[in-house]
């Protein structure tokens, strides 16, 4: 694979997120941590790439995310860029797949896209789909392990009652499950490197994107109300004898699935 | 320069300095920069552009065991370890750290241990468990893990020791932080650990809190249970496996390694193993979680003076409770007590006393 786009995006890191009026994310003065299977994704991706390949990671967002983007860089990507721009924010997924459609072409061709399956703060996991369907190229989701056969990837897709086994020819975009792949760390010899590194700044205009197909104007959606639900504790006698135990999952597994 | 959680937990310190209070580097060497409040406020500063990270900072960071004590009474539940590790990755990135931590890094990453040398073969090749031995243990106190091997044979447990025992990653990741590096270290040696297919027993808990902490993190778990050495021998000796020894007639008090009491919370197994050891149980002021820290393999390393000095003022905490033997089971711990133990005074490896 001479290159390898991997689309990854920053999430909050706190246990409970919060939401503006507009019930939108709520993402300054909160930690923010790179969504877990894009982690798993990029991973995957510096053992896809060849020798002389490149990798690039792709985020949105605020422009406190640099840094971050560099700590990629330390780990062994290639190249950085960041898409952030004010007119962006609020962008639900067709928004953000519109614009990652407009980097990634910008960027010029490449093998293969990869991004998580769903990100933990919204959990749609709709972009990758909606990514892959604006660029025309094929969409396997879900996936758990990638092997390169050829010219074509085969993937094990992780299915609710099974394991999938596909091939695909690329250029495809394929979304990876969280801990598929975990991330490596930032070597010394890569933090040396990354700090000789610019990260790319691109805004919504210098993807030639006009103000009304970005952000909160360009989305098709609009979260018009939420509420927070708790699940009720689940009951059940406290055994300490194992094989009442198990008689005791069992029966709670068959009200979940009879 | 340091990661936004590192620096959460560098920035949200309330000022109440009870970290002074109980810092063991703080204490010996009365310098304010080794509070682990200080070195918190000094990464502000660089991160704020106040303050450029520079050799003598570097060196502030390297003057700390990363013991866990200053985390362990937090009033606001911070970790200065975590921003300390981090700023040791940014002193040897920038080629900042003391030479001689640059010296034991690059021993560690040309030879797997600190003291560049070949870790010596122990040639056991049992089937029940393997053993790792950790290279403080095969290096510098030998005799403590043939005492735990010959305790283990006593209770009929067949050990295997692999014969080129990789590196933990547990040291290097103390000398610079939690890289790639470490963590290649760490995929090996879940690798070795895991083609053995045995149960775990770990000398040294440095080792096992990184086996057991990390290395699933890191994506490279091992697959077979991971126990320290003292609550395998425990298990033994609460299965009637080994016998208990007579009375000695000799006061002990156990000294609780660093990461043993404040990362596993083990401090019943050691107590059980003095006891059946024949010592009288007594306790020193600083046990269990509070347990003062008597130096490490690796700060013994790059700042002896300073370890000797800790070490002689847990030999004090002993004898303030008129106590005249120092029991422990860690060999990080003997190494460092071991550099000068007080007259009528005796540090007892606990495997060799249940030999």
């Amino acid at each position: 694979m001479k290159h390898i786009l991997v689309c990854i995006k920053a999430v909050p890191a706190a246990a409970s997120v919060q939401v503006d009026g507009q019930y939108r994310l709520k993402r300054d003065g909160v930690n923010l941590q790179w969504n877990i299977a894009d982690e798993s994704a990029l991973e995957a991706a510096f053992r896809l790439k060849d020798k002389d390949g490149t990798v690039t990671v792709l985020t949105m967002g605020p422009p406190k995310l640099e840094a971050p983007l560099k700590d990629l860089l330390a780990r062994g990507a290639d190249r950085g860029v960041l898409v952030t721009d004010r007119l962006l924010a609020g962008a639900d997924t067709r928004a953000t797949a519109a614009t990652l459609k407009a980097a990634a072409e910008k960027l010029g061709p490449v093998d293969l896209i990869l991004c998580g399956r769903r990100a933990i703060d919204g959990e749609t996991g709709q972009v990758p789909g909606e990514l892959a369907a604006a660029l025309g190229i094929p969409c396997v989701s879900n996936v758990e392990r990638i092997q390169r056969e050829g010219d074509s990837l085969l993937l094990s897709r992780r299915l609710e009652d099974g394991i999938q086994l596909l091939q695909t020819r690329t250029p495809a975009l394929v979304s990876v499950c969280e801990y598929s792949y975990p991330l490596r760390l930032a070597g010394i010899l890569g933090m040396r490197r990354a700090r000789t590194m610019q990260v790319t700044l691109w805004s919504g205009a210098d993807l030639g994107m006009a103000p009304e197909e970005c952000g909160l104007k360009g989305s098709l959606t609009k979260v018009i109300a939420m509420e927070s639900k708790f699940p009720g504790l689940r009951k059940g006698p406290k055994e300490t004898r194992a094989e009442q135990g198990i008689a005791v999952v069992r029966e709670m597994l068959r009200e979940v699935r009879p | 320069m340091i990661s936004q959680n590192a620096l959460h937990h560098a920035e949200k310190c309330r000022f109440c300095w009870m970290c002074r209070h109980l810092c063991p580097v703080q204490h010996q060497t009365g310098k304010e920069i080794n509070t682990p409040r200080a070195k918190g406020l000094l990464l502000s500063m660089v991160n704020k552009g106040e303050q450029s990270f520079d050799k003598d900072m570097a060196q502030a960071m390297y003057e700390c065991l990363l013991c866990d004590a200053c985390t362990n009474d937090c009033a606001t539940g911070y970790q200065p370890p975590l921003f300390i590790r981090e700023a040791r990755t940014e002193a040897v990135v920038n080629e900042l750290a003391p030479e001689a931590v640059m010296t034991l890094i690059d021993n560690v990453l040309s030879t797997g241990n600190l003291y560049g040398v070949e870790k010596p073969s122990f040639g056991q090749d049992g089937t029940d468990v393997l053993v790792y031995i950790g290279e403080v243990a095969a290096v510098k106190v030998p005799e403590m893990a043939k005492n735990l091997l010959a305790v283990l044979k006593k209770a009929g447990v067949s050990a295997k020791v692999l014969d080129k025992e990789p590196a933990s990653g547990v040291m290097l990741g103390d000398l610079m932080g939690y890289t790639e590096e470490v963590r290649q270290q760490a995929v090996a040696c879940a690798e070795a650990i895991n083609a053995a297919g045995l149960p775990v027993v770990v000398l040294d808990s440095y080792d096992a809190e990184i086996m057991k902490q990390k290395y699933p993190e890191w994506g490279c778990e091992i697959k077979t249970d991971v126990v320290t050495a003292t609550a395998y021998v425990a298990g033994l000796l609460e299965q009637g496996k080994l016998e208990a020894k007579a009375a000695r007639g000799v006061k002990g008090a156990c000294h609780d390694d660093d990461r043993l009491a404040r990362t596993f919370h083990e401090f019943a197994p050691i107590r059980a193993m003095a006891k059946a050891a024949g010592y009288e149980a007594c306790e020193m002021f600083n046990h269990e979680k509070l347990a003062r820290s008597c130096g490490t393999a690796v700060a013994y390393g790059y700042m002896p003076q300073i370890v000797e000095k800790i070490a002689a003022s847990r030999w004090e905490d002993l004898e303030r409770v008129d106590c005249a033997a120092m029991l422990v089971a860690n060999p990080q711990a003997y190494l460092c007590l071991s550099g000068k133990i007080p007259e009528g005074c005796a540090l007892v490896d606990l495997f060799g006393a249940l030999v």
